[in-house]
């Protein structure tokens, strides 16, 4: 194929989804137009919502079938892309343009080993015929350059025998085995840890000099895009609103939107206003911890092939954690991927049966979780929730009082929209659906059910990782707010060591299912004295260039 | 170019099915609100006169070996066939989710006793059972409505049990248990609302599956007693007369295939829709 100066240039593309009851609706991309150079990293930024994927999958021709183009063009290595036929445009996608996706846990198929599924990539394109120790000598040739020591052994394996960043090695390694000209990677670092992250980054870096591959990156995620694309592009409401070189983005940013985009993924404490409530380090905590030590079953395989001479009958992930968390403290709690984080969470929460004790204070204690999807429940509307809330927190009667059914109902209503009102959101929320909402709408509508039972403690587990950073910016805002204001304390457990910098002054660090390291956020981030505390400052020094 | 013009023209797949099965269905189903306040005959009158009279303009649709007007009997079957397929699947159903949504809430031995009991009623045919309930406790509707109700019970309480599973590990569910909310309300606010999309056309499929083993138990002797009728006891009295009187099976017939075959285009139509909902 001859070499193109632009080896995609999509031309003044507009794209909207026309229903019956709205022919002419409001389009997701608006006069998109640009090109990305043969052998550059071309990031594209922006809030959820903005037209970022949409153009990906415009470019990779996987639209959903609602999409209408209404102007413009797609060109690849100067084919237009538009004209070509369903079954053209399928030849294309592997062998041409690759691509990874956001959840590594979702994109393999759990029936089928790695081996396989790399197998399907050069078997669905029957022009590459190839006898089939070719094809697994490539395959564990490709598995060998993404980074995997023991190829043989991976291609036999299970996708749940294998950790997220492995995962999306695999991935990466199916996308690149066809070799394509272009590889878009939508998002694929957001659901791993900061350590993962880096080397997921580096290792598309050096794919994309070994292949010769030029590189859609996708983002939310500013600190991702910083060192590793070569040109950057904004994308608001399906525009396109600033494009230049990564550094004259991220140092210098012309348009407004830009630095609002940037002020918000720097966290800057004096701009938001992130001063958490002062700790009093004397007085007794509100939860305490103690040797906990919890695991997860073993298989009814693992146990047979371990009957003669192990005794031990679960597969441990806690080791004798010990914990404690003060009243009005936000303490951070961070790790590696698998160092246990969400199995102590589960464990203090009930969730998971575990040895050793646990101490909490308040009898309610609160929880918001990862995945803003699934965090609220699509058959009820958001009031049905409150109330919910309401009623399970045993204060329902209180709160109601005695009177008439309308004046009890009047009183409900009041609260609910007061701890509604309280994390940003207005009354004409209470009668929506969790799909009429955004991921940090939905977040909020979490923490406003936490703070109806008035907790003195909220366990939030990873909020802000599927969120951009204008709402991550905006939901940190408010659960400093919400410590400060009603001396709630917090748990939080997160990858972004930035953000615990900011507002956490405690910090708890985990490592293969114990504490390695606990005190003082300073000094703990400023003077390291474990080896994992190290491997994550030093990943994210990497990737925040701090 | 536009794959949208392409959609819009599939769009309509769910209004097509959801039109041919209120069509259909909508015929026996209006047999059955007139047969209520009125039929041309008595249809368990006997005319000694009138017998294996052809369909004419006084019987359309003919008459059978005892002079009986036979349209008025196939409306007054609908009757029978509607009222136990509805009753059959409503207990079916009511047992099924009372016992899968605390299996696959539960797990362990809660779900392998109940899944036990399930799977042991599967394991033998479901109208061998029937026969045999209805054979030990009597040949009476109400028998033969509790018999299938309990015969079709372990297919909604998997897919309550499989559904529930699923949803149980999602966030909401773990934030509600946080919350303190006790497992039952857990299991009828929280989580039954959520499997009401694969309830629905699980129903349909079961009033269409539930009509087909009545009119087998009919024909067999054991479903509606004389001189009642249901489609399938129409059709077995029919049998001995097929070669002098192929109408007393052709009408029954065709009423049982419109009524099924209504549910099953209701029930594509469901699945076509929602489907495309849960996206």
């Amino acid at each position: 194929m001859p070499r193109h100066i632009h080896i995609v240039k999509v031309h003044h593309l507009t794209l909207s989804f026309p229903t019956a009851k709205n022919p002419n609706p409001k389009p997701v991309l608006d006069d998109v137009d640009f090109g990305i150079r043969d052998g550059e990293i071309l990031g594209l930024i922006g809030n959820s919502g903005s037209g970022k994927t949409m153009t990906s999958l415009a470019i990779a021709g996987l639209l959903p079938e609602s999409a209408n183009i209404d102007s413009g063009s797609i060109k690849f290595a100067g084919k237009s892309l538009l004209d070509m036929n369903p079954k053209e445009r399928r030849r294309m996608l592997g062998k041409d343009i690759g691509m990874i996706f956001q959840e590594p846990s979702t994109a393999l198929d759990p029936l089928m080993t790695c081996g396989k599924q790399l197998e399907e990539v050069l078997t669905a394109h029957k022009e590459s015929v190839m006898e089939p120790e070719e094809r697994h000598k490539a395959i564990t040739d490709m598995l060998q350059t993404v980074g995997f020591t023991n190829a043989e052994e991976i291609c036999s394996r299970y996708p749940h025998q294998l950790s997220g960043g492995q995962r999306q090695r695999v991935l990466i390694a199916g996308a690149a085995l066809l070799k394509p000209r272009l590889l878009i990677c939508d998002e694929p670092t957001s659901s791993l840890d900061t350590v993962t992250t880096v080397s997921i980054l580096g290792l598309l870096k050096e794919l994309c000099h070994q292949l010769h591959m030029t590189i859609l990156f996708i983002s939310h995620d500013l600190s991702a895009v910083r060192g590793f694309c070569d040109r950057v592009m904004v994308m608001k409401d399906g525009k396109i609103v600033d494009k230049d070189t990564t550094s004259d983005i991220l140092n210098n940013p012309k348009n407004s939107y830009t630095a609002e985009l940037l002020t918000n993924a720097r966290l800057d404490t004096r701009i938001l206003g992130l001063t958490p409530a002062p700790v009093d380090y004397e007085s007794s905590p509100v939860l305490s911890a103690k040797d906990i030590t919890a695991g997860y079953g073993r298989s009814l395989f693992e146990r047979v092939k371990k009957k003669n001479g192990s005794t031990e009958s679960d597969t441990k992930v806690l080791h004798e954690v010990s914990l404690k968390v003060y009243p009005n403290e936000i303490l951070g709690l961070i790790g590696g991927s698998g160092s246990g984080k969400t199995t102590l969470i589960r464990s203090l929460l009930g969730l998971l049966p575990h040895s050793g004790t646990v101490n909490i204070t308040s009898t309610r204690v609160g929880a918001i979780f990862q995945d803003p999807v699934s965090c609220l429940n699509p058959a009820h509307t958001i009031k049905w929730h409150l109330n919910e809330a309401l009623r399970a927190s045993g204060k329902a009667k209180e709160i109601k009082g005695d009177g008439t059914f309308d004046e009890k109902r009047a009183r409900t209503l009041e609260w609910i929209t007061g701890a509604l009102e309280a994390c940003g959101l207005g009354a004409e929320y209470l009668s929506r659906r969790p799909n009429e909402l955004s991921g940090g709408q939905r977040q909020r509508v979490a923490i406003a059910m936490c703070l109806i039972q008035e907790p003195s403690l909220i366990i939030a587990d990873e909020p802000f990782s599927s969120l951009d950073a204008s709402s991550s910016a905006e939901l940190l805002k408010l659960m400093t707010t919400i410590n400060r204001e009603r001396n709630t304390a917090f748990l939080l457990i997160t990858h972004n060591i930035h953000i615990v910098r900011q507002i956490c002054p405690r910090v708890v660090v985990m490592s293969n299912g114990r504490i390695c390291e606990e005190g003082n956020t300073e000094d703990v981030l400023n003077d390291p004295k474990s080896e994992a505390t190290s491997a994550l400052l030093e990943a994210e020094r990497k990737l925040h260039g701090i | 170019m536009s794959s949208a013009n392409r959609s819009l023209k599939r769009a309509p797949g769910a209004y097509v099915f959801y039109i041919a099965g209120v069509i259909l269905l909508g015929i026996v189903v209006a047999a059955f609100v007139v047969s209520l306040f009125w039929t041309p005959f008595d249809p368990n009158a006997t005319n000694a006169g009138a017998k294996f009279i052809k369909p004419c303009l006084e019987h359309p649709f003919g008459t059978d070996n005892f002079g009986r007007d036979l349209l008025s009997r196939v409306m007054s079957a609908s009757k029978y066939t509607i009222y136990i397929s509805v009753a059959g699947v409503a207990i079916a159903l009511i047992l099924g989710t009372i016992a899968g949504i605390p299996a696959g809430y539960f797990g362990g031995y809660t779900d392998k006793g109940i899944m036990l009991l399930g799977n042991s009623i599967m394991c033998f045919p479901g109208i061998l059972l029937a026969l045999v309930a209805v054979a030990v406790f009597g040949a009476s509707v109400t028998n033969v409505i509790w018999a299938l109700g309990l015969v079709f019970a372990p297919t909604f309480a998997r897919v309550c049990r499989l559904g529930t599973m699923e949803i149980k590990e999602l966030d909401y569910i773990t934030h509600a248990r946080v919350m303190g909310v006790k497992p039952a309300r857990i299991m009828t606010l929280h989580i039954f609302p959520n499997l009401v999309s694969q309830l629905l056309p699980a129903t349909v499929i079961g009033l269409a599956n539930m009509t087909l083993f009545e009119s087998g138990m009919s024909y067999l002797g054991l479903g509606v007693q004389p001189p009642d009728a249901s489609f399938g006891k129409l059709l077995s009295d029919a049998q001995a007369y097929f070669r002098v009187a192929p109408w007393l099976v052709i009408f029954p017939a065709m009423m049982l295939v419109f009524y099924i075959l209504g549910l099953y285009f209701i029930s594509e139509g469901l699945r076509v829709s929602l489907s495309k909902g849960g996206k």
